[in-house]
């Protein structure tokens, strides 16, 4: 049985810009009318061209920004207490250099378990379950961030989220520095951790076809409007969207220079 | 026309002598797309970036010689080493937004280029970016990830180098902007008759877009072969797990 456990209602934001001049601020719309809901357990995939509005649509869901107008509804299974981490985490698009490179990977990873909440007793016991969920190999624990490669650092930084034993993970452009074998080894990762953890998981790409590969549902962003939802199958094989159409055909890399301009 | 002969590259940073590359030598002529293909982590960036010597001396030690025409930039004056870093070999990084000053707004970049002003123009039009004027207001933090990608090919391909390098070029951005770049590369290179060399992990874009691939593995590329003849004869056994991966997904 599924349950719907984050609902968007006609959301809308739009961001101030502070100009350095200090003299006016901007304003730039993002987002318009935009809503969907996502299922317990559920993976859902978020796609669009770059400067569509899909990074800030995350940090929406995510509690970063406050939409501009419209509602986020969250299932009162995710409630928010004072003085506990979040249960809906964010993997931002530069995870990789968000962990620090001068710290052991064991110090991080530590100060995370302690933030969870979690005993000093049992800190060993959630590390080792933590590090064989992630699939790193315990002997860069005693490394410091500097010596890891890009694809490593991600992996402690989604450790890191993981150690709060969220109820949502949401996922910034995952995939866009990796090699293709990285990128179905991540995959398969996202998968695991969705169906052994049960964590819903919202990833945020603008690669179709490895969305394909991860998600169940599909929203199609377009200049800050849904343009499009529906299952994989449903939006792979029967896209009602020009738009969408689009994006599908724009893969194959084979488009002439008029198709491109001209795009719905 | 590019003649590279690297017999190594060694990285003294943190106190060991580590040998990143060894024995790469390859040339490029005009009028064709390259591209090196590698995974994470091989060097491919290191490699691309000891060619004009931009790799940090006090921490790369790059040992050989490479000729642009008849100059070799590894021993050059620094003065024409940067003339030739501003006209003639240009490049496009992978975190280009890290490669503009974040207290300069783009008209600083847009206006101390060599290039013609309408020449940028068109190309920004070129890659559906918005226009020049609004551009020109925004600090480099104001842009996405895939617009300051987009914005640096336009400052690169805008002062018509003879060879354009690019780093990931396809990393950042979407389909839409890969196919373009990849439309545009075909006319830079076959109507204007410069040289590209790209470095990437995306093997759908390098097979679309390369007149001749190379890969790298274990600190050495291999030569330079036709695009139909690399992908139908994968004798390294890296690449033939990275094909495979590719077809898994595709």
């Amino acid at each position: 049985m599924t349950e719907k456990l984050i609902e968007l209602k006609n959301i809308y934001y739009s961001a101030e810009s502070d100009n350095l001049s200090l003299s006016k601020k901007d304003t730039t719309d993002i987002l318009f009318d935009v809503s969907f809901s996502v299922d317990e357990k559920e993976v859902l995939g978020i796609c669009g061209e770059s400067g569509g509005g899909k990074s800030t649509l995350a940090k929406l869901i995510a509690g970063i920004f406050n939409p501009t107008k419209g509602e986020i509804v969250l299932n009162n299974k995710i409630t928010p207490q004072k003085n506990k981490p979040r249960e809906i985490q964010i993997l931002f698009q530069n995870s990789s250099d968000l962990v620090n490179p001068y710290r052991k990977i064991n110090t991080i990873i530590n100060e995370a378990l302690k933030l969870a909440g979690i005993k000093k007793e049992d800190i060993e016991t959630e590390k080792k379950k933590l590090i064989e969920t992630i699939d790193i190999n315990p002997a860069l624990l005693i490394r410091r961030g500097l010596g890891l490669s890009g694809g490593e650092r991600q992996r402690i930084a989604l450790a890191r989220l993981l150690a709060v034993k969220p109820k949502v993970l949401i996922l910034d452009e995952p995939f866009s520095a990796q090699d293709i074998t990285s990128q179905i080894n991540f995959v398969k990762l996202l998968k695991k951790i969705n169906e052994d953890l049960g964590v819903t998981i919202i990833c945020v790409s603008h690669d179709l076809k490895i969305l394909r590969n991860l998600a169940q549902k599909i929203i199609i962003l377009k200049e800050g409007r849904m343009v499009e939802t529906g299952t994989i199958v449903e939006v792979f094989n029967n896209p009602q969207n020009p738009y969408t159409r689009f994006l599908l055909s724009a893969e194959s890399l084979e488009l002439s220079y008029d198709e491109l301009q001209n795009r719905n | 026309m590019l003649k590279v002969n690297v017999e190594n590259i060694t990285f003294t940073g943190d106190g060991n002598k580590q040998t990143l590359l060894q024995n790469n030598k390859f040339e490029l002529s005009k009028g064709k797309v390259y591209t090196i293909l590698g995974k994470n982590g091989t060097g491919k960036s290191t490699l691309i970036k000891a060619i004009t010597g931009l790799l940090n001396e006090n921490l790369f030690k790059t040992k050989g010689t490479v000729f642009f025409d008849e100059y070799n930039l590894l021993t050059i004056e620094s003065e024409e080493l940067r003339n030739i870093r501003l006209n003639a070999i240009r490049y496009v990084f992978q975190d280009a937004i890290t490669t503009f000053n974040p207290l300069k707004t783009f008209r600083y970049y847009f206006e101390n280029s060599n290039a013609q002003k309408a020449d940028i123009v068109s190309l920004m039009k070129y890659f559906l970016l918005p226009s020049y004027e609004e551009i020109s207001k925004l600090y480099p933090y104001e842009v996405s990830g895939g617009m300051a990608q987009r914005l640096s090919m336009v400052l690169a391909f805008a002062i018509k180098p003879e060879l354009i390098i690019f780093d990931e070029p396809t990393s950042n951005v979407d389909y839409a902007i890969s196919n373009l770049l990849l439309l545009k590369l075909k006319q830079y290179t076959k109507e204007e008759n410069n040289i590209a060399l790209l470095v990437t992990q995306d093997i759908n874009f390098a097979e679309k877009a390369s007149d001749e691939i190379a890969f790298l593995s274990n600190k050495a590329l291999s030569s330079f072969k036709k695009n139909s003849d690399f992908f139908s004869q994968q004798d390294d056994e890296t690449l033939n797990a990275i094909v495979n991966s590719y077809n898994e997904i595709k």
